[in-house]
């Protein structure tokens, strides 16, 4: 799991590509054959530029099964104090102590989870904090391949022709419509574990041969 | 890295409760969470241990026959793990659920690590094996020696004197000793003995034990079945066996132990109360009505039948406290009939039930009538709660001068809360309907009865409102099928199985069942005559009586449990004691009652 510390000759911008090479699954592949990292960050604020990751969590699937052993939580140090922010993550300038550099945790990220397709829940937002901050520290864009369970969800009750009420995305929501546990919120690894058995709720009442292709066109 | 809605649930979960948080840590580290959809089997692919985070799966056997069902915080796969061979069962989800998997390697190091984990399995295992073999078999006969004797070894040496064996049964109060010689058991000596062979053979006080003992005794062991016992002391006819401990003396048994364990029969103990001359006596016979529980318990009399014995015992002290009451006070001045409420009256009695009753008068209760009959009511009632049947807390008892009524007083109280029902006095009065004649005259209670139901059949109002009053409570499950618990005065947390289960099945039948002018009042009654009126189709009368049997039946162990366990009876249970099967047939049970009571709301609390 440390094995960024080895690697630590090789210049930065060689993760990235080594990431972007390793070939992400094609479309036709089964989404039960496909390996998911589900991801999540805790923010500053909403804009990518301006704003800093403060945490990050994430839990691997593989073949539907939720792998606690690879889940991951880091806090990640910040240029400029969490301020504001606090009031959501809950995670205020004291707590900081033991944190990590942001550089660290990416490079892990990258070199575990190269071939992996990412999934979040309204992914739109991690994808763009985590290709801003690839391009920062690593001086190369990465290409991550994500699925989002929002938009999954959105979907499938389109599909169903449910009429939502406001807020009926959100994460907590899904999870009840879903009848599944709930976890404490604006937790990075919890919302991402939640994220992880919303997936799997979503995958299993899917058909059973469905694609990433198909998956990747729901989440659009 | 933890995700804490995990760890948190294994901590709520036995055997890990016992786990700091540091361990709770690295077990969920070694976890795999999977989704399961209704209808698809568990796959065992490989050796590790199930959790059931949420759902419900059906265990079957490789027969096909259901074994048991799983939910929220069962284990499966732990029989593979521990003997490393396949049951051939098959675990199907009947409701999506999510399951943890254990990986081996954790489980073996944890119950490696933790003895008390290691017995929770092995147990859990044994318990398994044990559900295959007799799930349905219904022994009555297997009271068992070691239920009987206690281990209570009263030993002599082979070599000690007569005298000394004498000295010995005296301070031990008992009639016979076991011969030992270097820890071994060769005989037995009786005081019969000393009789016969010492003192009539004129035998000095200092003759070894050895000389007249009986050597070499039929033993018994201790785990043998009482019937075996007895058929030895019969077949040989000897009134002592030396039970034995794995070939070790462990205590005697006597042909009075046996006697004395079917004491507490209950045709013994009614033959008992009935030659009972003072309170005291009976006082002493009731007290042995917890004994009586415990036994019916292991020879596993059905609930509603252990209801229909005791409901007999309080009669039975009922009726002896009447005619002992009349010796005191001599013959009645007019005929009466003492009345019995609630469960006494319905014959579905249980442990801690109170006291219900009342008295019907052939004239009014004025100057010397009204006195004798205070004072009979008093002395009865009095009787009752020295026998351990507490008096009422709500004051319904012949000792209250407004329940001491003529029949045309009686007939009064009753067109009141007929013709004009308010929710409060019917919540009060609806046990009155449920009502039984324990002694005395058994015309001038049929009178009444009639009366009653002459009153309450077809009469629209009245059943709205008797309807209505049921439907205030409803059973303990939420909308998604989860236990509502609440805490009694002791702050203990669990689903009280009377007012939210036994009680709410019980008002709704009454409903019908006076509807109907239905004149029996035993709920199990009750509902083979609504099947057999028509009133209630088979299906639902069915199910109201499975769901009746199956609470009642968790009551009877409940009450059980608490009696072994020196605990006051009470009827608050916990559903995480349940096996899953007995959690899954009261979850049904309790969904029985919101049916029935949806289909009494269509029926009685429509039109108005």
């Amino acid at each position: 799991m440390l094995s960024w510390l080895a690697n630590r000759t090789t210049p930065l911008s060689h993760i990235v590509q080594e990431f972007n090479q390793s070939a992400a699954p094609g479309g036709a592949v089964r989404a039960a054959d496909c390996p998911f990292l589900v991801i999540d960050l805790e923010l500053t604020g909403l804009n990518a530029k301006q704003d800093h990751i403060v945490s990050v969590g994430w839990v691997p699937v593989r073949q539907y099964e939720v792998v606690l052993n690879d889940a991951r939580h880091y806090l990640v140090h910040s240029p400029v104090g969490v301020g504001q922010s606090a009031i959501y993550h809950g995670l205020h300038d004291k707590d900081f102590t033991g944190a990590r550099d942001l550089t660290e945790v990416l490079t892990e990220l990258l070199q575990a989870y190269a071939g992996y397709v990412f999934v979040a829940h309204h992914c739109q937002l991690d994808l763009r904090f985590l290709e801003v901050a690839c391009q920062r520290i690593f001086g190369k864009a990465a290409k991550f391949s994500f699925i989002d369970t929002l938009n999954i969800e959105l979907y499938r009750l389109h599909k169903q022709g449910i009429v939502m009420k406001q807020d009926a995305l959100r994460l907590h929501h899904c999870l009840t419509r879903h009848k599944l546990p709930q976890s404490g919120q604006h937790h990075a690894l919890a919302d991402a574990y939640s994220c992880a058995l919303l997936l799997l709720s979503q995958l299993k009442h899917s058909h059973p041969d469905i694609t990433l292709a198909d998956l990747q066109l729901q989440s659009r | 890295m933890e995700v804490a809605e995990v760890s948190n649930f294994l901590a709520e979960t036995t055997p890990f409760d016992q786990l700091d948080a540091g361990q709770l840590t690295s077990l969920a580290s070694n976890i795999s969470v999977y989704y399961c959809q209704n209808g698809e089997t568990v796959q065992l692919s490989t050796e590790r241990l199930m959790i059931v985070r949420t759902g419900i799966f059906a265990l079957y056997s490789d027969q096909q026959t259901l074994l048991t069902k799983l939910e929220q915080g069962d284990f499966y796969g732990y029989q593979l793990l521990l003997t490393g061979l396949n049951d051939n069962d098959n675990l199907v989800c009947e409701e999506d659920g999510l399951v943890y998997w254990l990986a081996a390697d954790a489980f073996h190091q944890l119950r490696y690590q933790y003895k008390n984990i290691d017995i929770f399995f092995q147990r859990l295992f044994s318990r398994r094996l044990h559900q295959y073999k007799d799930q349905q078999q219904n022994s009555r006969f297997t009271l068992k020696v070691s239920d009987i004797v206690q281990a209570r070894k009263i030993a002599i040496g082979a070599a000690q004197s007569v005298q000394q064996a004498a000295a010995l049964m005296t301070q031990k109060r008992v009639s016979s000793l076991l011969v030992e010689q270097d820890e071994k058991l060769i005989g037995i000596i009786t005081d019969r003995d000393l009789r016969s062979r010492v003192l009539a053979a004129g035998l000095a006080a200092d003759t070894p034990v050895q000389q007249v003992m009986t050597a070499k005794p039929h033993t018994i062991d201790k785990h043998a079945y009482l019937f075996e016992a007895v058929q030895l002391m019969s077949r040989h006819n000897v009134h002592h066996l030396p039970v034995l401990d794995k070939q070790q003396s462990y205590s005697m048994l006597t042909a009075t132990d046996i006697i004395r364990s079917q004491q507490d029969h209950p045709v013994y103990l009614i033959g008992e109360i009935h030659r009972q001359m003072s309170v005291d006596g009976l006082e002493h016979c009731a007290s042995q009505i917890s004994s009586l529980a415990i036994t019916m318990g292991k020879q596993q009399v059905p609930a509603h039948e252990a209801g229909h014995i005791i409901t007999t015992i309080t009669d039975a002290l009922t009726q002896r406290l009447i005619a002992l009451a009349q010796i005191e006070l001599g013959p009645p001045p007019c005929v009466f009939s003492w009345l019995a409420f609630g469960s006494q009256g319905r014959m579905d009695q249980s442990l801690n039930a109170d006291q219900d009753n009342a008295l019907l008068l052939e004239k009014e209760p004025v100057a010397e009538i009204g006195v004798y009959f205070a004072a009979l009511a008093d002395f009865v009632c009095q009787g009752l709660a020295r026998c351990g049947i507490i008096l009422c807390p709500g004051n319904i008892m012949a000792s209250n001068s407004a329940l001491r009524l003529s029949l045309k007083g009686w007939s009064g109280q009753f067109a009141k809360w007929v013709s004009t029902p308010t929710p409060e006095a019917l919540l009060k009065s609806s046990i009155f309907f449920d009502l039984r004649v324990i002694e005395g005259s058994r015309g001038l209670f049929n009178a009444l009865q009639q009366d009653i139901l002459a009153k309450t059949s077809d009469n629209p109002l009245f059943l709205y409102h008797l309807a209505q009053t049921t439907l205030q409570r409803s059973a303990p499950l939420s909308f998604l099928r989860n236990f509502i618990l609440e805490h009694d005065g002791k702050q203990k947390k669990g689903l009280d199985l009377k007012k939210r289960g036994i009680s709410l099945i019980t008002d709704i039948v009454r409903v019908y069942a006076l509807s109907a002018g239905i004149s029996e009042i035993n709920t199990r009654q009750r509902l083979v005559q609504l099947a057999n009126a028509g009133v209630l189709d088979n299906k639902d009368t069915q199910n109201l009586s499975d769901a009746f049997d199956v609470l009642a039946q968790l009551r009877w162990d409940k009450h059980q449990h608490d009696l072994i366990q020196g605990h006051d009876v009470s009827n608050l249970l916990d559903p995480n004691v349940l096996s899953g099967l007995q959690r899954h047939q009261l979850k049904d049970s309790l969904t029985v009652i919101n049916d029935a009571q949806s289909s009494l709301k269509q029926r009685f609390c429509r039109d108005l």
